[in-house]
């Protein structure tokens, strides 16, 4: 698959402070690629440097295979941090003027305000406008140039959970067109939902890029309800079972792999018990998040 | 180019502020311009000596030539307030940070600045014109006899206000990046000739040919004041090609600083 972005060893150092440190992310063509990490992370410092509005340290990226210029940011549509506008001239206005510095038709503009229904008020001074309106309209002018990548950087901070809902069913209507989408957030929720692929930073550093859909592979987690007063040693028993943890009322058998929920089940039935609660865990973004994060600060403790 | 003050302008052209001030400093231009006659028969009014002393209807003052240089070194006085909505249309861009959003769109940093840059030419242009237009239409009303080309002589202190009103912008327009605050620029900027005047104070003492090369004073140096004339003392009436030189050198390196700071710093 044709490579949109890639980055190699991009570094940005604020005087002392390392921001983003020797970075290699790779991002193709139809992604819709999260990066994920805690705030100061340096993901929208990394977007910067992207967007050119940043001066890397060291190291260099390339859009499409192409060194950066202003020629390509023209095609990609990008909100960095939270929308920014000229006050005083109306939605109209701020996207014809950027329909201006983006060379892009005019004529896209009604098309654009429909998207994210701001038709009714895009005579109006933007500075009248609501954060989720402000948003809304971000996002309206990232689209203006029907660009092939879209960079949003925390869409829906600061908004209400309908405010959330709606831009997250923006960016997936988007993102069914086929667009590559580059999403910045901590909200690990919204990357499960809408993304292909993630990358986790930290202190400036990659500590984890794949697939969504590879969370949640590997060892699985059972939780175990039944009246039994040994059960515990009985699940110890179990050849399946790695390890064994009492959590309020139930059991949590971590499995081996290659074992599953109906093995364990089918033990207790031959043991003569018979279960009243057997649930396979399914591991969240979340919790995978915590665990790599939690082991990239046991590799590298933090350095003062 | 057109392209890139196309944006700039649209920027300006719904914001009430630009129309507010760039209207005042048209207006006193014109209103100050063309009422130099009427302010001084309002003298003669007022003090009794004045009129006395010295006949006013024999003051060539909206006479061919001498209402060249006269009218463009009285515009010259004026050049702050447009310097003012410069300054506050360029930092304007850092307080929003759209700055930052037109380069994320697709703007280098360099067609940015080039924006702003039109932006004061045009100004600077629509400043000259205007101003020789009233010195033509006053001059043909108040000059006795119209002794053409002799009467033109002088006409070339019209680019050379060109020349000081751009001059003057680009001061400003770097300012405004330098800072990027507009209350502190602002200031700055109306304390910009005190300080060079102070420097320059102390410096004439010692290195008195250097005076012509300081930035303001090379600027003003462009359009002498022309009035010590009306009492019998020599003043320059022409272009000097040297004021010319010093001044375009201070231009280019006003703008020059200004795209120094755009291109390294982190917007």
């Amino acid at each position: 698959m044709e490579t949109v972005l890639s980055t190699q060893q991009l570094t940005k150092n604020f005087g002392r402070l390392c921001a983003v440190n020797h970075l290699d992310l790779e991002v193709k063509r139809g992604e819709v690629f999260g990066m994920l990490g805690p705030n100061g992370s340096g993901k929208t410092t990394t977007l910067g440097m992207l967007m050119g509005v940043v001066n890397p340290t060291a190291g260099n990226f390339s859009w499409f295979g192409q060194p950066p210029s202003h020629h390509i940011r023209k095609k990609i549509g990008a909100v960095l941090e939270h929308p920014i506008f000229y006050p005083y001239l109306s939605g109209q206005k701020n996207l014809e003027l950027m329909a201006l510095i983006k060379e892009a038709p005019v004529t896209n503009i009604p098309k654009v305000l429909e998207l994210v229904e701001l038709s009714d008020r895009k005579g109006d001074k933007y500075k009248t406008y609501s954060l989720g309106m402000k948003q809304r309209l971000a996002i309206a002018s990232a689209l203006l140039n029907d660009p092939i990548v879209l960079i949003l950087d925390e869409p829906t901070n600061g908004l209400d959970p309908m405010g959330i809902a709606e831009i997250r069913e923006i960016i997936k209507r988007i993102a069914t067109d086929g667009k590559t989408i580059i999403l910045a957030s901590h909200m690990l929720d919204e990357v499960q939902k809408v993304c292909s692929h993630f990358a986790i930073l930290r202190k400036g550093n990659l500590v984890h890029s794949g697939p969504v859909d590879d969370v949640g592979k590997g060892e699985e987690q059972v939780e175990v309800v039944a009246f039994h007063d040994d059960l515990a040693l009985l699940l110890e028993g179990f050849m399946g079972a790695s390890s064994i943890k009492k959590e309020n009322h139930q059991y949590v058998v971590k499995m081996k792999e290659g074992f599953h929920s109906q093995d364990l089940n089918r033990y207790l039935f031959e043991k003569g018990i018979v279960a009243t609660h057997l649930v396979t865990q399914k591991k969240s973004l979340e919790k995978q998040f915590l665990e790599i994060l939690a082991e990239a600060d046991h590799a590298a403790p933090i350095k003062n | 180019m057109l392209h890139l003050l196309k944006i700039d302008l649209k920027k300006l052209i719904d914001y009430r502020t630009f129309w507010v001030i760039c209207g005042l400093y048209f207006f006193t231009l014109v209103a100050g311009a063309a009422s130099g006659m009427e302010f001084l028969k309002w003298l003669g009014r007022t003090f009794e000596q004045f009129g006395q002393s010295i006949n006013i209807n024999r003051i060539p003052l909206y006479h061919f030539p001498d209402i060249w240089q006269n009218l463009a070194w009285s515009a010259g006085l004026l050049k702050l307030g447009l310097a003012i909505m410069v300054v506050i249309s360029i930092t304007n861009e850092f307080t929003y940070r759209t700055i930052r959003q037109n380069i994320i769109d697709g703007l280098s940093r360099e067609q940015f600045l080039i924006s702003k840059m039109l932006t004061n030419l045009m100004l600077s242009a629509i400043s000259m014109i205007l101003i020789f237009l009233i010195a033509m239409v006053t001059g043909l009303i108040y000059s006795p006899t119209l002794d053409f080309p002799y009467g033109l002589t002088g006409i070339g202190f019209y680019p050379a206000y060109f020349l000081e009103v751009f001059a003057f912008l680009s001061f400003s327009l770097m300012l405004g990046v330098l800072i990027q605050r507009s209350g502190l620029t602002i200031i700055l900027l109306l304390n910009s000739y005190l300080i060079e005047l102070i420097i320059r104070e102390n410096i004439d003492n010692y290195f008195p040919q250097t005076v012509p090369f300081f930035p303001l004073e090379s600027i003003m140096n462009l359009v002498p004041l022309p009035f010590a004339r009306y009492a019998f003392q020599e003043v320059r009436d022409y272009v000097s090609l040297g004021s010319i030189a010093i001044a375009l050198v201070w231009t280019f390196l006003f703008n020059y600083f200004a795209y120094l700071k755009l291109k390294k710093s982190d917007i």
